[in-house]
């Protein structure tokens, strides 16, 4: 990123304005520095110290009595785990779990984009009644939502019996996080222009939304997406009340009765669902972003003198 | 035959109106600007016509054909937005080649219009850039071209230079009138800026509360307004306590003759609004109102003498061209000299 001169100006500026010492001014700097950088440390060491201990636990052969400093490089192996693959029902879960994060993320973005875009476009006043029941799975816990879906099971067997049932319900389950990834992506880009602008071109909603809006939403559809991976490939509670043989439900009974191997599924499914956001992300990066900050700024070729002088070029 | 038409075009928002019953109809390849404060209905004509709002009553026509029901996406219309509304997705030319794509036109004829479009505009140099790469002024230079290519019926132009700074302005508000005389495309033209109307326009529609006050070229808008609020409106304007009497205004036992005044009974109170450049200085001891100078303001083409006028408790402004002369001095006593054939009367 290049560096900003105005707002350096503006440092200078308002230094010089309060008299405050130049010396000062670069102490407070470090010690605001060193207090980010603590806090970053504070949280690396929180996530990823359980995450180094499991895998630790997961990958070594060794007795959990021995485990220390002393051998931290013994009998490392993947056994665990792929012996994990070669239990019975384990594709099947891992299948099965993969459809409803698909099904999830599609169903997901199918019905939220376009609600969320047309309650801004066009309803915007019911924006706090839209977050206040987008918050309400949040708040009622998994437990509840599987109560409910006992009451009403003999009356929608038909729907309930199959085993992708489960996505409607954890489409509700995501939504306090993916209505809030959308809208903020909504908030973040001049959404009543551009579209305007789209359709005046002649496009339609649909080539709008396709072309226009999806691109310019892309960081809050990635954190959606990434955000129902990791629900679906954790969640535990539905899945087992309902009797359905998901990742997390075979992680947890084959846990029990391989701990090693059930805790390296554990770190599979975490490392996999990294992996997944990694490579969205990646792939979905747009050029504009690539360009930025590019020498293509630089290296634009000159055009011809313009008959009308031109303003300056902010690059 | 009109290039656009609004017949009897009424909206309201809850209560408030929006709009109140508009006509306007816009001549092939005349360049028409709306004028008005803001809330007086000049960008929800726009919008109506772009199809982006829906006329409670009334209708929209091009050439005589009624687009009322049209989507805005086939209404074939190209449109400048006052926030920059480039797609931050594509490059300048992806922009510009958007509308064609969405046309369906062959590749050659798109890159072959992207070309032209961006010549048009001079900005062939940064086809391959990001809006966020470009400058405000850049930036509206793409997206005229953008609405242009698409060989629009109609141009609708809503407040395009309001981001822009003074010089960026100017330059592209003589660039969009060149673009709008040499390709003769029938624009409508939504500001605020009296000066840009004044400066762009074939004829100018001011509006005010919904309502077209008047409707001329810049030189009848601003020379002979219809009504006191466009008289206030379009230019600077003093403003002078009087009484009717005969063919004149009576200011303070000066009789300014005028014709602004036809029609009203004789003896009612008005106020008098008459331009500073149709005030004069004079000798205290002539004709004139006296009062004395409190400011002088050099504007460089012109200078503006602030006049306090005696017993009127007002204050005006006098347009004295490059008539300054060593007696025009803060605190000097003159007389100001009211020529009414301009001015404009209304009942006090």
């Amino acid at each position: 990123m290049q560096p900003n001169p105005s707002m350096a100006n503006d440092a200078l500026v308002t230094a010089t304005q309060g008299h405050t010492p130049v010396s000062a001014v670069r102490s407070t700097t470090w010690r605001a520095k060193l207090g980010l950088w603590a806090v970053v440390l504070a949280c690396t060491l929180f996530f990823l110290l359980p995450f180094l201990a499991m895998t630790r636990f997961a990958l070594q052969n060794v007795p959990t009595i021995r485990l220390g400093w002393s051998t931290l490089f013994e009998n490392w192996s993947l056994k665990g785990i792929t012996q994990a693959f070669d239990e019975p029902g384990f594709g099947e879960a891992l299948g099965l779990s993969a459809r409803l994060a698909v099904g999830t993320v599609l169903l997901t973005l199918g019905l939220l984009l376009p609600t969320a875009i047309w309650v801004h476009l066009r309803l915007p006043r019911l924006r706090p009644v839209i977050e206040f029941i987008t918050v309400m799975p949040y708040v009622i816990p998994a437990i509840g939502l599987v109560a409910g879906i006992q009451v009403v099971k003999p009356h929608a067997r038909w729907f309930l019996d199959s085993k992708l049932s489960l996505i409607p319900f954890y489409v509700v389950l995501t939504l306090p996080f993916t209505y809030r990834s959308i809208d903020a992506g909504l908030r973040a880009i001049d959404l009543r222009t551009l579209v305007d602008a789209s359709r005046s071109l002649g496009a339609g909603w649909g080539a709008t939304l396709w072309r226009v809006l999806l691109p310019n939403l892309r960081t809050a559809v990635i954190s959606s997406t990434f955000l129902i991976v990791a629900v679906v490939l954790g969640e535990y509670t539905m899945a087992n009340v309902l009797l359905r043989q998901t990742l997390p439900t075979f992680t947890a009974q084959y846990r029990q009765r391989e701990p090693q191997g059930g805790y390296g599924l554990a770190v599979l499914s975490l490392v996999l669902t990294i992996v997944i956001f990694v490579l969205i992300s990646r792939f979905t990066r747009p050029k504009s972003g690539r360009a930025q900050g590019s020498p293509v700024l630089t290296a634009a070729a000159p055009g011809p003198i313009p008959a009308v002088p031109t303003e300056g070029d902010p690059s | 035959m009109s290039a656009l038409s609004f017949v009897g075009v009424r909206k309201t928002f809850g209560p408030t109106v929006a709009l109140q019953g508009l006509d306007l109809a816009v001549k092939p390849g005349e360049l028409i600007s709306l004028l008005g404060p803001s809330g007086c209905g000049k960008t929800t004509a726009l919008r109506i016509a772009a199809g982006f709002e829906k006329a409670d009553t009334g209708r929209v026509e091009i050439a005589d054909r009624d687009i009322s029901a049209t989507p805005a996406h086939k209404r074939n219309m190209g449109m400048v937005f006052q926030s920059y509304s480039l797609f931050p997705n594509l490059t300048v030319a992806a922009n510009v080649d958007y509308g064609l794509r969405t046309r369906k036109l062959d590749k050659t004829e798109r890159k072959r219009r992207v070309g032209e479009m961006l010549e048009i505009v001079q900005l062939t140099h940064l086809a391959g850039r990001y809006s966020h790469q470009l400058s405000g002024g850049q930036q509206q230079r793409v997206a005229l071209a953008r609405a242009l290519a698409i060989q629009p019926e109609v141009l609708l132009l809503d407040e395009p230079l309001s981001a822009l700074d003074a010089k960026v302005r100017l330059t592209l508000r003589d660039e969009i009138r060149r673009i709008q005389t040499t390709l003769g495309i029938t624009t409508l033209l939504v500001t605020h800026d009296q000066e840009e109307a004044l400066g762009i326009s074939d004829r100018i529609g001011v509006m005010s509360n919904g309502n077209l006050e008047q409707l001329g070229s810049p030189v009848e808008v601003y020379r002979k307004p219809s009504t006191a609020f466009v008289a206030r409106f379009v230019g600077s304007m003093n403003e002078l306590a009087g009484q009717v009497s005969s063919d004149a205004v009576d200011v303070r036992g000066v009789a300014v003759p005028t014709g602004a005044a036809h029609g009203m009974s004789s003896g009612a109170p008005v106020k008098l609004l008459v331009r500073p450049e149709d005030l004069s200085l004079a000798s205290v001891n002539g004709h004139g109102l006296p009062g004395t100078i409190t400011s002088t303001t050099f504007q460089g083409a012109t200078t503006l003498i602030g006049v306090r006028l005696d017993g009127l408790d007002s204050l005006v402004t006098v347009d004295v061209g490059h008539e300054l002369t060593a007696e025009h001095v803060i605190g000097a006593r003159v007389a100001v000299l009211v020529n009414g054939e301009r001015a404009v009367c209304e009942p006090a």
